[in-house]
């Protein structure tokens, strides 16, 4: 907002915004599922979808009426602003309210074109009664609660003794953090001990208690875990830009099923020699694969590797193949662990298993990132030239992490597909890929908790979603645009890069754009 | 480490000779496979390679056009817009709902009271929908680049590539949730029904030329030469290269980069559009998911002609449309390892083209 | 730290507690996994796992809305003892990872008594293991594979036939009846089409057919005309097609411009309905399709007008499989009617019994028959043919067809 608009010019933007999306969730009747969800109950009433407008209407003049973009925050200007907000959008809601409200009252089915309007949900709209007065009364409940909404920002929100409070119990917390007693258990010489012995203690005990489905579900965080620490060391480390991830995690998951499964080929390894052969047959792919193009840069390795990604995966699921990968059928009856003959595999069992591989990859990972090798990894994301001048060779590194990251791959398919005992064509697909590149980078570039958090944002938040049912990924498709313009830099970035760029900024301010644009190449 | 360091060649240069070996073995499975099913086997007839090579055109075309769009946004911010194919999806959708409002309103003619607009103004009603087509998906180019891509403008490279990513999520699924998840099928006017076409006497057989092919090969031509001209002649076109070139720079010159960052997605909305209406009208089928491999597909066109290049992209599209449809053929594999074949041939490519088939004009640096 | 652990061990005390400390009905405990237990104002739920998002969402969408009209019906009719039933139906894409995460979530709900699906062949399978150890019986109305029932799974049944019964019946009828000597196929590389187009070839071949073109296609892309035209190229009298609608439609619709006219387009269960004609117009006339469904009854008419007026699209134009689903949730209801008994307030059904119980189904739906075999195939009628022919309007029309 650089330009100075008046309050009404910013209460009718906020009101056209805010009046399409409404239009838009009541097209896919997102509202009325609000209502329901509001109400707990099946059916919404007249009372309750009223409330989901004027509670939109209440968000719209809470933003129309914030400090931003105002002139002053006087009372006229607040409510000038969110009267029009409230106006504008009730109209604009209107509008398709009016056109779609004569076509059901014609006796048509709207739900030719869209699906989601229903016949119920149109009476819904109509609030039961006739046309005009239900546009009248959507208007009038919708600019209400906006003037609401901006009262209560003028009246409530910004008020002294709210500001008061908040400094107050900050104040409050801040100084018992400090005090002797806090800071000497937190510096303590075994209190840190303590806290991992806790942790991992607890972490030991979780999967008994939360069930077999939370352990499906943080099962899958932990290999994607283990696949966003390979992945962050070819993307965060050492700054190659790879799309076709799944590819080793497919050869991962192939290996351990080939090797271990009775069927097509009949080998039936056990499980802990499948594991090794499976990293190192990723490992060795990502090798071979790197050895040709590994010269290329930025989006061009993407498309290369995409490439590869979809090469391997319509391969496996090929009629030519079949004999040797099962085909679109896939692998059944893959190996599951045992240690000295005592079978594991309960979920319980499996969850363990993969806390341990987490543990062991983030170790690993860790002391790459901080050895020689990461240093190095780090420059040859900088800037090759530089880093193949000071002595690095640029291409034996990128090599090798491209091999490490396809082990981590392998690791992960192997765990996953002895884990579900079954895995086909349809595993492998390049959402895997994407999600991994996502997790990554949602959780900020180079940084070993920023993909433990990422992990979770990226298949923890699809499954915690899943009480809005249809709405389940459209509302994830919001969330990560959201994510990323919050916080570009991920959910928990590094300090190192922050560091650099204040140091050279220091010496020359048009540095800035120039960096960001080399670390992502 | 130390084994590893053995085992790779130590120098850049030096991978060399993985390349050449690489080349010299695939270029002798090609000339051996193609003097086999040509020469030996004779699998197909020249009947069969017309209708090949008919089939890779009208395909290509469409993905030129969408490739375009791709090339366009890469040139100037350096991203890869992996919401493109929503975009195509949009602009489909809209298409299909124009017909289908023209067939809905009722035309009594003088001769035949129960024609539908649809087919008594058949040409106009093409046009209406592509006009309709090309201006949603505009408008949700320029909404995606105002909303998802702008605030990131100053972001590491690889944010946009996520927030395209959950931008591509969400309109995927905001069709669903408007239109439903079942398939529709585009309703043309009679003029161009599918089924109908050209029939072209080749050795004995006639092949048929479907008009929408026909249509769709022509028109795609048409708006290729349209965004060339734009692109070289007008002013437009030159503050677009401009900014291509260096923003900063452009922008000391007087030109307004946010206006010309969103008159390119504007362009490349339209183009967009353009494809989805005809993909339709050529293909019938429309879903929520229509735009997704087409979308990947011109990605890899618009990679392999060398990204950032207009006719580079148009170059990669027809290229990848022909290798799909007559690569299989002319190696004499299952038509199911088409994608292999276009991937395979992709790599290479880079391989020995790093930045693509005409991809010279952006600087290593800037990749 | 210390806190946490110990509230941790008093909230497993207490559940433990809990659980010795109710009263559990004599025929739950000698069940040997448990009884499913409905309080008063709760619902019997029946879960549904498949693809209700992405680019199969059709098939998710339409099976589960095949079996709320049943639910609905039965419920309108009284319910069980009162109690209502209910549908759960959850995402998975149709993958198995998902098919397995949506069954772990499944068996944690003490009110879900029986699964109606999974949807597809591998999320199914994924999920059986999980299923088996809670004893939550499933009946697939549209998994096909056949090694699904070959496993020794006492829970997994299913009401769609196996590609080897279709398959058989298919090539006897390309042989005998339509005297096809030179026979194409295709798939849509899916475990579904790959399984029948094998089985097809595997049968037309022992009975004395040549085989003289094999191709898949990829689902979603929108032009096979390449591929045709290969197919073209070798000489085929018919080209049997295994995989759904979609790509029936294209390749109808592509048949001309390939050099297929005066070729049979010889679908199976999946391409048929009324999406196939609506899409293809005259294009389509002459093919011919297999179907579960057998030809008009009044209960078909009667489902067909419940589904139009509740979800306001004809039924069969998202898949062919709506009817197969309103039989699948009418045999696990009456399964569960079977089994339950009200104990005070609460609805119990004992597990084991209740598996037993969908085994030993016997029920005439929709679909004919369904009755069980020892290895949980239900379809106990065979296939019936369809063919497409011109409706007199410029489109096309499926009927029964005849010799």
């Amino acid at each position: 907002m650089k330009k100075n608009v008046t309050a009404l010019q910013k209460g009718l933007n906020t009101g056209i915004t805010l009046g399409v999306v409404m239009v838009f969730l009541s097209l896919t009747a997102f509202t009325v599922v609000l209502a329901n969800i509001i109400g707990d109950s099946y059916r919404p009433t007249p009372v309750t979808y009223g409330f989901v407008i004027a509670l939109f209407g209440f968000f719209g003049g809470l933003m129309a009426s914030s400090k931003r973009g105002l002139p002053n925050d006087d009372w006229k200007n607040v409510l000038t602003s969110s009267a029009a907000a409230g106006l504008i959008g009730g109209v604009i809601l209107a509008v398709p309210l009016a056109v779609l409200g004569s076509i059901h009252l014609n006796g048509t089915d709207l739900r030719n074109y869209l699906v989601m309007v229903s016949p119920d949900v149109m009476e819904t709209y109509l609030f039961g009664i006739g046309l005009l007065p239900a546009i009248l009364i959507t208007v009038i409940i919708f600019a209400a609660g906006a003037i609401l909404g901006g009262a209560f920002n003028k009246g409530a929100a910004r008020a002294e003794w709210r500001a008061r409070w908040m400094a107050n119990s900050q104040e409050k917390i801040r100084s018992a953090w400090q005090a002797p007693r806090v800071q000497q258990v937190v510096a303590g010489r075994y209190s840190k001990l303590f806290f991992m012995v806790g942790a991992l203690l607890l972490l030991f005990l979780m999967p008994f208690v939360w069930g077999s489905y939370w352990n499906y579900v943080m099962g899958t965080v932990g290999l994607y875990i283990l696949l966003g620490l390979g992945m962050n060391i070819i993307v965060g480390l050492s700054g190659q830009l790879v799309l076709g991830y799944v590819a080793f995690f497919a050869i991962g998951a192939y290996a351990m099923g080939l090797l271990s499964s009775p069927e097509p080929l009949g080998i039936q390894l056990g499980f802990w020699p499948a594991l090794l052969a499976s990293i190192l047959v990723a490992a060795l792919t990502g090798i071979l694969l790197g050895l040709p193009i590994l010269n290329l840069r930025g989006d061009y390795l993407a498309i290369v590797t995409l490439g590869f990604g979809e090469i391997i995966r319509i391969l496996i699921k090929s009629d030519s193949l079949t004999w040797f990968t099962g085909g679109p059928k896939g692998l059944r009856a893959i190996a599951q662990p045992a240690i000295f003959g005592l079978k594991f595999n309960s979920d319980v069992n499996f969850m363990h298993l993969i806390l341990v591989g987490v543990l062991v990859g983030v170790f690993i990972a860790y002391r790459l990132q901080y050895s020689r090798t990461g240093r190095a990894w780090l420059s040859v994301q900088g800037d090759q030239t530089v880093s193949r001048a000071t002595g690095v060779n640029t291409y034996q590194y990128k090599i090798l992490a491209l091999a490490l990251g396809a082990a981590f791959a392998g690791i992960g398919g192997a765990i996953f597909a002895s884990r579900n005992q079954f895995t086909g064509p349809e595993d492998h697909v390049l959402m895997v890929s994407i999600n991994v590149l996502c997790l990554v980078i949602v959780g900020g570039m180079g940084s070993l908790p920023g993909v433990i958090l990422g992990s979770f944002v990226l298949k923890g938040i699809p499954e915690l979603l899943r009480d809005l049912t249809d709405y389940r990924l459209l509302v994830f498709g919001v969330l990560l645009v959201v994510m990323m313009i919050v916080r570009p830099e991920g959910l928990w970035p590094t300090r190192r890069p922050k560091l650099e760029k204040q140091h050279l900024s220091k010496y020359d301010p048009d540095n800035d754009e120039a960096s960001s644009e080399e670390v992502s190449a | 480490m130390e084994t590893l360091k053995k085992l790779v060649p130590s120098d850049l240069n030096a991978s060399k000779w993985v390349r050449m070996i690489l080349g010299i073995l695939v270029l002798a499975l090609l000339v051996w496979r193609l003097v086999d099913v040509i020469l030996i086997q004779r699998l197909y007839g020249p009947d069969t390679w017309a209708r090949f090579a008919i089939t890779g055109l009208i395909i290509g075309g469409m993905y030129a056009l969408i490739a375009i769009g791709y090339t366009l946004v890469y040139g100037i911010l350096l991203m890869i817009n992996f919401a493109h194919g929503e975009v195509m999806m949009l602009g489909s959708f809209a298409g299909y709902f124009v017909f289908e409002l023209l067939a809905f309103i009722p035309s009594p003619g003088p001769e035949n009271p129960e024609q539908v607009l649809l087919n008594a103004f058949p040409v106009l009603s093409i046009l209406v929908a592509f006009l309709v087509g090309m201006l949603v998906s505009a408008l949700a180019g320029y909404f995606l680049e105002k909303i998802a891509y702008r605030p990131l403008r100053k972001a590491p490279r690889l944010v946009p590539l996520i927030s395209a990513i959950g931008a591509s999520i969400f309109l995927q699924n905001a069709a669903m949730l408007l239109f439903g998840p079942q398939r529709r099928t585009y309703l043309n006017p009679t003029l161009l029904d599918r089924g109908l076409g050209l029939e072209i006497p080749i050795a004995g057989n006639n092949v048929l030329v479907p008009y929408t092919g026909i249509f769709s090969f022509v028109l795609s031509i048409l708006l290729m030469l349209g965004l060339y001209l734009l692109v070289q002649k007008t002013k437009l076109g030159r503050s677009m290269r401009a900014v291509a070139e260096d923003k900063g720079a452009a922008a000391l010159m007087g030109i307004n980069v946010d206006a010309v960052i969103s008159r390119t997605f504007i362009i490349s909305g339209i183009l967009a559009g353009a494809a989805g209406v005809m993909w339709g009208v050529h293909n019938g089928l429309l879903n929520h998911y229509v735009g997704y491999i087409p979308g990947m597909k011109a990605f890899t066109a618009a990679v392999m002609g060398g990204i950032g290049n207009i006719p580079g992209a148009m170059l990669g599209g027809m290229t990848l449309g022909i290798l799909e449809s007559l690569g299989p053929a002319m190696l004499g594999i299952d038509f199911q390892l088409k994608d292999v074949i276009a991937f395979t041939i992709l790599i290479l490519v880079l391989i020995f083209r790093p930045s693509g088939l005409l991809g010279e004009r952006l600087s290593e640096e800037k990749v | 730290m210390k806190k946490l652990s110990v509230l941790l061990v008093i909230v497993m005390l207490a559940t433990a507690l809990a659980a010795c400390g109710s009263k559990v009905p004599e025929a739950c405990e000698s069940d040997p996994l448990g009884c499913a237990v409905i309080e008063k104002g709760e619902t019997v739920k029946i879960g549904m796992a498949g693809p209700m998002l992405g680019d199969y969402a059709m098939f998710g969408k339409d099976i589960s809305q095949g079996a709320m009209v049943a639910i609905d019906e039965v419920n309108a009719a009284g319910g069980l003892e009162g109690f209502n039933f209910e549908l759960i139906a959850e995402d998975t894409g149709g993958s198995p990872e998902q098919g397995a995460a949506v069954a772990s979530k499944f068996v944690t709900d003490e009110t879900m008594v029986a699964i109606a699906g999974h949807i597809f062949s591998g999320e199914s399978e994924a999920a059986m293991p999980i299923y088996e150890d809670a004893g939550f019986p499933m009946m697939s109305p549209s998994a096909t594979n056949p090694p699904l029932t070959q496993m020794g799974s006492t829970v997994f049944n299913r009401l769609a036939f196996t590609d080897a019964v279709q398959a058989k019946f298919a090539a006897e009828m390309l042989k005998n009846d339509l005297g096809v000597s030179k026979l194409a196929l295709v798939h849509d590389g899916s475990a579904y089409g790959q399984g029948l187009a094998d089985e097809v070839q595997a049968n037309f071949e022992s009975m004395g057919g040549e085989v003289v073109a094999y191709e898949a296609v990829t689902p979603g892309e929108a032009d096979y005309s390449a591929t045709l035209a290969a197919i073209a190229a070798a000489g085929p009298e018919a080209v049997y097609y295994g995989g759904y609608a979609a790509e029936a439609i294209v390749m109808a619709n592509q048949w001309a411009q390939a050099g297929l006219t005066g070729v049979t387009l010889f679908g199976c269960d999946g391409t048929f309905g009324v999406e196939f004609t609506q899409k293809t117009g005259a294009n389509g006339i002459g093919s011919i399709a297999a179907s579960l469904v057998p030809p008009d009854s009044d209960e078909k008419t009667a489902f067909d007008t419940a589904y139009q007026t509740k979800f306001g699209l004809a039924a069969g134009e998202l898949s062919a499989f709506t009817w197969s689903a309103y039989d699948t949730a009418y045999t696990l209801m009456n399964a569960a009617m079977s089994v339950a008994f009200v104990d005070g307030d609460t609805l119990y059904i004992p597990r084991s019994a209740m598996v037993a119980a969908v085994r030993g189904t016997n029920y005439n739906g929709l679909t004919g028959a369904v009755v069980c075999d020892a290895t949980g195939e239900c379809n106990a009628s065979g296939p019936s043919f369809y063919e497409v022919v011109s409706d007199g309007a410029g489109g096309s029309t499926w009927i029964p067809f005849t010799k």
